[in-house]
């Protein structure tokens, strides 16, 4: 892995990903590995996204479907669907869990300065669950807080307003 | 830092108990010098870590009672039990300080200042031993000076001191590079050429410098020579000036070979305020630091590391049983002895990685023998705490589970159980009564007991406080052993007056339900005027549990062995037809929930079902699954924060093929189909 | 190439707080839990520096350094001792026993790569 500080501009380095034809971004530091779509145990009783568990080196790791969160649609799996495994502080403890998510793309080197601000209008998600959006040629790409996306138990609320015309500043 | 915090609190808090156990014996055997060594050493690593990690509180106050111990050590000063009530107090306080970390109480705040008075009345210090020199002394009057000081510096380097290494003139370049300055040398003492011995030191220097380091930091420089020279260092005060045209009048005294004191050089600047002397000479203080070292037979290992040894280790033994399969199914001459050796490996690899979990129970004996102690103090009653089996070992987790209940058992003991001296002598039994615990193995569990020799539980009492608070009819028909069960019914208590020990909101339904969250049992036996026993049976160990592997559509449960008691195979009409969830099996008809609608799957379900009749408070209850698979020891894995709230799945275990299997807490599922069906009815 | 240093120090804090501070500085950091676990490292690689506790089970700081300083390699090395004594007479029995010099806890981070910085240079 790239170490992050070793320029004397800060970059950062994310992982992106796709869900419904959209791309996000989460930090490189979050992702612990990416797995193959596998069978999953299921645990009865819980939220519809939480898909259940499955076995990560002899260690049990909740999985769930950030599709189904965000309140996406789901496409059916294929061979790109893939569970990234993360990192996140939830209630200030370091908690490890698998997100599927539709297909992972690449990692990029992104400068802090070139990360502009979500626009709180138009924006399709919650503006306090990313921390910016980048464009890369003619496509945005969402930088997901990962750590505040699942602060939240509930789904995450879906803004209705339709988004990419409103997006240049 | 905050990891390393973490950290030097486990360690703390073992030193704790080193201190806790060591104090004890010292109060039975106030001579035991090898226990005067140890807490001087728990002590002193507990001073040295505490200020390192910003516990100044913990460095405060063990500072004081190591100075005590030191003195206990020395011979000036003897172990009596105002050393050791102190000793107790501080070892609570700083419990009390590393939970509270920053968070301190106002009642601990308090609490600390009182504890330094009563710690300086024992220990009776005079100032300057119980001030570090190195840093508390130095630091308060220094660092707040910012303005450019004049300091005298005077280095007479030992003789030998080229012996170690040491270089002098870098020492001098070392001070000369802190500021503007003037060096004198001496070297009147250097003898005639021929006696010259090239690896002595015949030079000093008096340095005089103007700066805005403290006097710490020049200290500093002298730091790995301050025990091969004699350093004087003064501050002469700030705005003098030291331009060599103010240092004519210290030259010509120094060209005639006048030695330049502080005072001296001071007369010939301008003559401004005070000039405190230091010598950085440290006063040599007779201690004789014979410290015998006890080798340590054990490690301490985070429980982190253990965890991921035990994953490894499950891995393996799970990944064998995939291994031993296929060697069946391929029945290859060569591969299956080879597989069978492995098989047996890995079982005993994993037995003693849990092992490794195991800790004796004399670990949390200290905690008792205490609680007797101060009890037996409080209500007057002289008390012989007895333990037997205490190498008993039992998973950590369960010990700590385990303190609450038992502290709360001992309680009783003392409190209701233990009659006063005089009841004793009425009564012909010895004037000091005892409270033994007991621990031993019996099959695959531990059994812990606890006995007193006081004056029994008054059964019919119980019965009529049955009775009153209508738990039970009047005319019941019930084993003695029934009736004393009740203790265990939350609000079920038998004082009528509040004790200030008993009187602290929790019964025995605490007891009762503590021992149950580990998985145990408790129960109670007593005789009048002979004594109460109460007996917890707890299992080796909450990783591993014997189980039966069930599935429910395509999912693997485990169910667990020790509250399964059956099973009965129904056809799926049975189960939908019975009225009221009720099915008769055994001649007795039971109530029983259908797992796949307790969980919400909908799919088609077998055309044969069966039913695990599970023991649910005395009698059965039946779980409807879809079939049996076997029997099967799992080891048993938190399915982590995320899933919390699914209070029915008790965990989860890594099968064969590596897929997950959900390990089913059967009680749970139970009380909550009845508090689901309750409100029908 | 980067100086290798040995650390010598029966509490699991402390030990990681130094290694912790060294290996930030980019130095190759060894640990000993006490002076016999210490002298095993001594028969492998060369080490550039030694950091030792004073009071350790087994064997403590002073043996542990009359012990090194018998070894041919480790006649001239530096060691220092990270203590909470700081009486003088503690601080001779180190010097003749071969110490070069000690850093008295607690220590800033700053203050003990200065002290090293100092031996090492």
């Amino acid at each position: 892995m790239i170490d992050s500080n070793n320029n004397q501009s800060d970059v950062g380095t994310y992982l992106t990903f796709e869900m419904n034809e959209e791309t996000f971004a989460i930090n490189v530091s979050k992702v612990l590995n990416i797995l193959e779509m596998q069978k999953i145990t299921w645990v009865p009783r819980a939220r519809d996204y939480m898909k259940g568990v499955i076995n990560l080196r002899g260690a049990v790791l909740p999985v769930v479907d950030l599709r189904i969160k965000f309140g996406l649609p789901i496409k059916e799996d294929s061979v790109d669907t893939s569970i990234i495994v993360l990192s996140i502080i939830k209630e200030e403890e370091e908690v490890l869990l698998g997100s599927i998510v539709d297909g992972v793309r690449e990692v990029l080197e992104i400068k802090d300065d070139s990360i502009v601000a979500s626009p709180v209008i138009g924006t399709r998600y919650n503006s306090e669950l990313t921390t910016g959006m980048l464009q890369v040629d003619d496509k945005f790409i969402t930088i997901l807080d990962i750590d505040k996306v699942f602060s939240i138990n509930d789904v995450v609320e879906y803004k209705e307003q339709s988004t990419t015309e409103t997006l240049e500043k | 830092m905050e990891q390393f915090k973490q950290k030097f609190i486990e360690e703390a808090n073992d030193l704790i108990q080193d201190l806790e156990s060591s104090c004890l014996i010292l109060s039975s055997e106030p001579d035991n010098q090898a226990h005067v060594e140890t807490i001087f050493r728990a002590m002193h690593s507990l001073k040295g870590g505490s200020a390192m990690f910003g516990f100044d509180m913990i460095d405060a106050c063990t500072h004081q009672l190591e100075t005590a111990y030191d003195m206990v050590r020395s011979g000036a000063m003897k172990v009596d039990d105002k050393l050791l009530d102190i000793s107790f107090k501080v070892i609570d306080h700083v419990k009390d300080l590393l939970e509270e970390n920053d968070n301190l109480s106002e009642s601990t705040l308090q609490n600390h200042s009182q504890l330094l008075i009563k710690i300086s009345e024992i220990v009776n210090v005079d100032d300057s031993k119980t001030k570090d020199p190195e840093h508390s002394s130095s630091s308060a009057e220094e660092t707040y000076d910012n303005d450019i000081n004049t300091y005298y510096i005077k280095f007479v380097p030992n003789r030998d001191i080229f012996r170690n290494g040491t270089n002098p003139l870098l020492i001098i370049n070392e001070l000369v590079s802190l500021g503007e300055n003037k060096v004198y040398s001496f070297v009147s003492e250097i003898p005639v050429f021929e006696k010259i011995d090239a690896t002595h030191c015949y030079t000093h220097w008096v340095v005089l410098l103007a700066t805005n380091a403290t006097k710490e930091d020049i200290q500093e420089v002298f730091m790995f020579v301050d025990v091969d020279c004699e350093v004087e260092i003064n501050n002469l005060g700030s705005n003098l000036s030291i331009k060599e045209a103010d240092l004519i009048e210290i030259d010509s005294e120094y060209e005639n070979g006048a030695d330049l004191t502080a005072d001296l050089i001071l007369s010939h600047l301008e003559p401004i305020v005070k000039s405190e002397s230091i010598s950085d000479n440290i006063e040599v203080e007779e201690k004789k630091n014979n410290i015998k070292n006890h080798s340590i037979s054990s490690i301490r290992v985070s429980s982190e590391k253990l965890d991921e040894l035990i994953n490894l280790v499950s891995e393996l033994v799970t990944r064998q049983a995939s291994l031993s399969l296929l060697a069946e199914n391929l029945d290859h001459k060569d591969l299956n002895p080879i597989s069978e050796d492995i098989d047996k490996i890995s079982r005993r690899l994993r037995d003693s990685t849990f092992s490794i979990r195991l800790i004796p129970i004399e670990n949390m004996v200290t905690r008792f023998r205490r609680l007797v102690r101060e009890l037996s103090a409080d209500f007057d009653k002289n008390i012989d705490f007895i333990t037997e089996g205490t190498d008993t070992e039992l998973d950590k987790s369960i010990i700590e589970g385990l303190l609450e209940p038992i502290m709360h058992i001992i309680r009783n003991n003392i409190d209701h159980g233990l009659e006063s001296v005089k009841e004793r002598k009425a009564l012909g039994k010895p004037e000091n009564g005892t409270i033994l615990l007991k621990a031993f193995y019996s099959g695959a569990n531990v059994y812990i007991q606890l006995s007193d020799d006081g004056r029994g539980i008054d059964v019919e009492k119980i019965r009529r406080k049955g009775i009153n608070l209508g738990h039970i009819p009047e005319d019941a028909a019930m084993s003695d052993k029934e009736i004393l069960d009740m203790i265990f019914l939350p609000g079920f208590s038998t004082t009528t007056k509040v004790t200030s020990v008993s009187g602290r909101g929790v019964g025995m339904d605490i007891v009762k339900r503590k021992v149950t969250e580990l998985k145990g049992e408790v129960s109670i036996d007593t005789e009048k005027d002979v004594g109460t026993t109460m007996t917890i049976k707890l299992p080796l160990t909450l990783s591993i549990i014997d189980g039966l592997l069930v599935m429910i559509d395509d999912t693997h449960y485990v169910i667990p062995l020790a509250t399964a008691r059956k099973c009965f195979d129904f056809s799926h009409k049975d189960l939908t037809n019975a009225v009221n969830n009720l099915i008769y099996i055994d001649d007795h008809h039971i109530p029983f929930a259908n797992l796949r609608t307790e969980f919400g799957i909908n799919t088609e379900p077998p055309e044969r079902e069966q039913i695990v009749a599970i023991e649910y408070n005395g009698s059965d209850f039946g779980l409807a699954i879809d079939h049996i698979v076997g029997e099967y020891q799992a080891v048993l894995k938190s399915l982590g924060s995320m899933y919390r709230d699914q209070e029915i799945i008790s965990g989860a275990t890594i099968l064969g093929d590596g897929t997950v299997a959900l390990v089913l807490d059967p009680h749970k599922i139970i009380s909550q189909f009845k508090f689901d069906k309750g409100s029908k009815e | 190439m980067a100086k290798k240093i040995l650390i010598v120090d029966d509490s699991d804090s402390i030990r990681e707080v130094v290694n912790f501070t060294l290996e930030n500085e980019g130095f190759d950091v060894l640990v000993g839990v006490d002076g016999q676990d210490a002298l095993k490292f001594l028969n492998g690689d060369k080490i550039d520096l030694l950091i030792t506790d004073l009071h350790m089970p087994n064997m403590n700081g002073i043996e542990l350094i009359k012990e090194v300083r018998k070894m041919d390699v480790y006649k001239m090395i530096p060691i220092l001792f990270l203590t909470t004594e700081s009486q003088t007479e503690k601080k001779m029995e180190a010097k003749n026993a071969g110490a070069t010099g000690w850093i008295i806890k607690p220590f800033v981070p700053a203050k003990l790569i200065g002290a090293i910085n100092k031996v090492l240079a």
